[in-house]
């Protein structure tokens, strides 16, 4: 590494104190439970037996959840909600905020439009939407019936059930992406359009060379959390068919909810966490080391 | 921080067992200092506060007004009423974090029928045994049977029952009096009156019978109340599990042919409990197998659409007279935790006594656990249909009393999701329960 | 203001803000409906749209059951503290990270981000033993530190975003013309970020005025409940009254928009409209 000139010495202690606020805030808030939750990985708690006093097993645990088929199923379900979500969210996202960029004179009814799905309570988003799919009071099947379709049976079929589960959460997480990709797009300086165009570039080139490569940083940020919190899926399918027909639709989020809190195997739990820690670690760490590749730092 | 009651900061210590035995006064000392810090009046000072832990739906109010009169009657113990979230779901979910903290500020805690094996193995629960005393089995022989067994774990007295509940067959008395049908006592006579009523009213929005289908709590009785009635039942004497016997196949065949005949809706998967009032006072539905709360609602909402049409049986059989059906209901527990067990304690007594269930059946419709109090003129006069019920309760089953009821629920529920959503066979459906009950039921 | 990819005539200027407010508002404008409707309307078949005889039981019954503003006081207090903190911690940590040379920036990066990978219900437990031993279950600051801490990844990551773009001529000047680093922070930096601070606070904001979790373990208290534990009152053991909780949702909706109408004209419109024409 090289030596730090005074200048860059002085920055780096100034950029020490204003690092401090977050990791005080962190280490206060988050970081024992999260040790706590380590190490319970690691030991055997189950709280119905406690005369077996919370022995330390090692990886057992682990090895468990390798041969747990539940575990494997609900892992595949959950990669399955990230493949579909998180680019249905973000590809709907970008087209919500590139049509609210628009020159309204009044903003915050778009705005609110673009907001308020976020703004729905989750667990209510969910049992909204499953009342959207019923079989009999839903709006989607009367819908169906208006233009002379059969009704389908969307929350008790395993796939369709899948399908209205994607929807909702399309639906809910696209506001979030669409806010943070708009914030992106009013920060792409107006000047390099009137540039293109001057040069007679058409709107699909504009779109191409201008807006998708400035709006790459905020869609990096989208993608990302968009990844995280599909990982951890679990309020619309519990509230639409808790995992059903059946287990078919179970998430890892599920299963680690039903270990800990209905079986009481806290052990368990906390590795089936740390599991779907590693997984969300190494999927973002793939963004990540995107990003490090994109050259935004030197872009201007 | 106006909205904020601060009072309460004492008795958040952490709990240690060594002070257990100097309680009273140390507490007393912590409460005093609190209260001159906090500004308390001073009248709290010399009384023991009792904090009570109850679900939303359990009637809060109706309990406050009994913690009164325990407080009138019981000077120097003041109640304190906490309210849970409102689902039985949303009160374990905060009972299990504040439990496995062994967090002291709950004295009394009330929890669902279901859980009082998984109290005990906890040992969340204070077993009541020692301070029940010589009276005990005098006690406990007082309560409906159901409910004196769901409250026994291992030889120990876990809770003490605080009001009841059981899954009845609704029926709409004016179609069955209309096409001259009589209540049915079997489930082909259900089937065929539905039938009869269905094909005679020709409304393509009547459905004939509905039961929780969704995968939630209730399902399992749907599962369980058929395999009872056919002599079944989910262990054998050894506690093993006997899910072989022809009994275990029952409900899917009675299921299966009641959807065959489009009695029950093919949606029935869909359907959580409170969907099936709903569809009843709607009047989209002649019979319906659910719980004791929705005789009043039925009755009493300004927007029923079936008031005076509705008329409360015991479920059918397979034969006449051999029906069964669930205990459902809530128990008052002494939280091990609590640093006031004695007090705790007689107040518990007093909420599990004739007298408060007398004055639950009446405020707020809640069914009694001791057979006396349901021919108690003033609560019939209150509920009528409470001398139907009895018999009900009386015969009423508990689930499986198992520290691993949760998983036991959970594979019953959903593999009967599955079989009537129509992703299992029933041959599977089976096979996936007794697979992943054999090793609870060992 | 940008104009965006496709800057276009009046009418299609509508239709597209059209789309996204039937896109947004669809839901919120059915339980609309549905709390003016009784529940017998609602379990009507076939279904009905339009309420048949507008009723507003359900409001009544959302204040008198419950007490509600008391709920709306308590989101709103966590939900705009929480965002302060949550913000300002933010916006410190994403510039350090962009602009002041840090060794290993995307290691302190991925920390920041690893926190939010964990489920909460795994940390629950825990969380209520820090809460308790620091004597704040039951106030405000036990929902107002987690929701910091949940909300504090996203935004440093947005903020980032932002601060990559702006050039660091435009501070290197400012601080040529005398101002300090700080200085050239809080009068350059911050008005050309308005947009992602606005998103950031947003974000933050709206994360805390829906969390549930949370808000039903550490403030299990009646009088200290959010909104949305608050709302799952009105329900039962065994029933869900659609028409009071839809009123309910409604009721707890229109502080948000309130919130984002005054913000997005006001505060946003004011700073950015000075700020990018680039």
């Amino acid at each position: 590494m090289a030596r730090l000139s005074p200048l860059e010495a002085s920055e780096r202690r100034l950029g020490y104190l204003m690092l401090a606020p977050a990791v005080i805030l962190l280490l206060v808030t988050a970081l024992y439970p999260i040790a706590a939750l380590i190490r319970e990985s690691f030991s055997h708690n189950v709280l119905t037996e406690p005369w077996m006093a919370k022995p330390w097993v090692g990886l057992d645990n682990f090895a468990k959840a390798m041969g747990d088929p539940r575990f494997w199923e609900a892992s595949a379900n959950t990669l399955l909600y990230v493949i579909v979500t998180v680019p249905g969210a973000v590809a709907m996202g970008l087209g919500l905020a590139l049509l609210a960029n628009q020159p309204f004179r009044i903003k915050w009814p778009v705005r609110l439009g673009l907001l308020l799905p976020w703004a729905l309570p989750l667990v209510f988003a969910g049992l909204i939407f499953r009342w959207f799919f019923e079989f009999q009071q839903g709006l989607v099947n009367n819908a169906l019936l208006f233009v002379g379709l059969s009704p389908v049976n969307w929350l008790t079929r395993e796939t369709p059930a899948f399908i209205a589960i994607c929807i909702a959460i399309i639906w809910k997480t696209s506001s979030f992406a669409a806010l943070v990709l708009l914030a992106g797009l009013q920060t792409i300086p107006k000047s390099l359009y009137e540039a293109a165009e001057v040069d007679g570039a058409s709107k699909w080139r504009q779109f191409l060379e201008i807006t998708l490569p400035m709006l790459m940083p905020a869609i990096f940020v989208a993608l990302i959390f968009r990844t995280i919190t599909a990982i951890q899926t679990f309020d619309i399918p519990k509230a639409m068919t808790d995992g059903g027909p059946g287990k078919s639709n179970e998430t890892l989020a599920m299963y680690i909810h039903s270990t800990t809190i209905d079986a009481l195997d806290f052990g368990y739990g906390s590795t089936l966490a740390v599991l779907m820690f590693v997984l969300s670690a190494v999927l973002t760490s793939f963004y990540l080391r995107h990003t490090r590749r994109d050259p935004s730092g030197g872009r201007h | 921080m106006t909205a904020y009651a601060n009072q309460e900061k004492a008795d958040q210590r952490p709990f240690s067992p060594k002070e257990e035995t100097m309680i009273t006064r140390k507490h007393l000392l912590a409460g005093f200092t609190a209260t001159i810090l906090l500004g308390v009046s001073s009248a709290a000072m010399a009384q023991t506060t009792l904090r009570i832990f109850t679900g939303g739906q359990q009637r809060p109010d109706v309990m406050r007004k009994i913690a009164d009169e325990y407080e009138r009657r019981t000077p120097g113990i003041k109640v304190e009423v906490e309210v849970g979230g409102a689902t039985s779901e949303q009160q374990q979910q905060y009972l299990n974090t504040v439990m496995a903290s062994k967090d002291s500020a709950l004295d009394v805690v009330l929890i669902d029928v279901i859980r009082p094996a998984q109290y005990a193995a906890t040992g969340w629960a204070e077993t009541l045994d020692s301070y029940l005393g010589a009276e005990r089995d005098a006690v406990m022989a007082r309560y409906l049977p159901a409910y004196r067994e769901a409250n026994i774990v291992g030889g120990k007295v876990i809770a003490l029952p605080y009001f009841a509940d059981a899954q009845f067959l609704y029926y709409r008395k004016d179609l069955l009096e209309k096409h001259g049908l009589q209540p049915p006592k079997t489930w082909d006579e259900l089937k065929a009156g539905a039938e009869k009523v269905m094909k005679a009213e020709g409304n393509p929005n009547l459905s004939g019978f509905q039961t929780a289908g969704a995968p939630i709590e209730g399902t399992v009785c749907t599962y369980l109340v058929p395999m009872w009635g056919a002599g079944g039942g989910l262990t054998d004497a050894q506690g093993k599990l006997a899910l072989g016997a022809e009994a275990a196949k029952r409900p899917f065949q009675l299921w299966a042919d009641l959807r065959a005949a489009n009695v029950t809706p093919s949606n029935l998967a869909e359907i959580p409990t409170d969907r099936i009032r709903q569809n009843f006072q709607a009047g989209n539905l002649i019979f319906g197998m659910t719980w004791g709360y929705v005789w009043n609602r039925a009755q009493g909402d300004p927007d029923s659409l079936v008031k005076d049409k509705v008329g409360v049986v015991p479920l059918p059989g397979f034969s006449a007279n051999a029906a069964a059906t669930c205990i459902g209901g809530w128990q008052v527990m002494v939280s091990a935790f609590s640093k006031n067990k004695a007090e705790a304690y007689k107040f518990v007594r007093y909420l599990s006594s004739p007298e408060v269930a007398k004055a639950q059946a009446i405020a707020a419709s809640h069914l009694p656990v001791f057979a006396e109090v349901y021919t108690d003129p003033d609560v019939l006069k209150a509920n009528p249909w409470f001398k139907d019920a009895l018999p009900v309760v009386q015969t009423a089953r508990s689930r499986p009393v198992t520290p691993a009821y949760p998983r036991v629920s959970e594979v019953i529920r959903t593999n009967m999701n599955a079989f009537l959503a129509g992703s299992k066979t029933a041959d599977a459906a089976l096979a996936d329960m007794n697979r992943d009950l054999s090793p609870i039921f060992r | 203001m940008a104009t965006g990819a496709f800057p276009s005539p009046r009418k299609m200027t509508l239709i597209a803000g059209a789309i996204v407010a039937i896109n947004g508002f669809f839901p919120a404008v059915w339980i609309l409906f549905t709390s003016l409707k009784t529940e017998s309307e609602l379990m009507r078949l076939p279904i009905t749209i339009w309420p048949h005889a507008p009723t507003l039981a359900n409001y009544s019954r959302v204040f008198t059951d419950q007490p509600i503003f008391t709920f709306m006081w308590n989101s709103v207090v966590v939900a705009t503290l929480s965002t302060l903190l949550c913000v300002t911690v933010s916006a410190l940590a994403a510039y350090a990270l962009v602009r002041l040379r840090l060794p290993k920036p995307n290691l302190i990066l991925s920390a920041l981000l690893a926190v939010a990978m964990f489920p909460l219900i795994s940390l629950m437990v825990p969380l209520f033993t820090v809460m308790r031993d620091l004597n704040l279950l039951n106030t405000w600051w036990a929902l107002v530190f987690p929701y910091a801490v949940l909300s504090m990844p996203v935004c440093t990551l947005v903020l980032m975003s932002f601060f990559q773009d702006i050039p660091r001529d435009l501070e290197n000047a400012a601080m040529i013309d005398g101002c300090t680093r700080t200085g050239a922070l809080w009068h350059v930096v911050l008005p050309l970020t308005a947009p992602g601070v606005f998103t950031a606070g947003i974000l933050a904001f709206v994360n805390a005025w829906d969390e549930f979790l949370l808000a039903l373990t550490l403030s299990p208290r009646v009088l200290s409940r959010t909104l949305p534990v608050g709302i799952t009152l009105y329900q039962g053991e065994f029933s869900f009254p659609w028409p009071i909780i839809s009123a309910a949702l409604i009721v707890a909706i229109v502080p948000i928009c309130i919130i984002i109408a005054v913000f997005q004209e006001r505060v946003v419109g004011g700073l950015t409209s000075g700020g990018m024409k680039g």
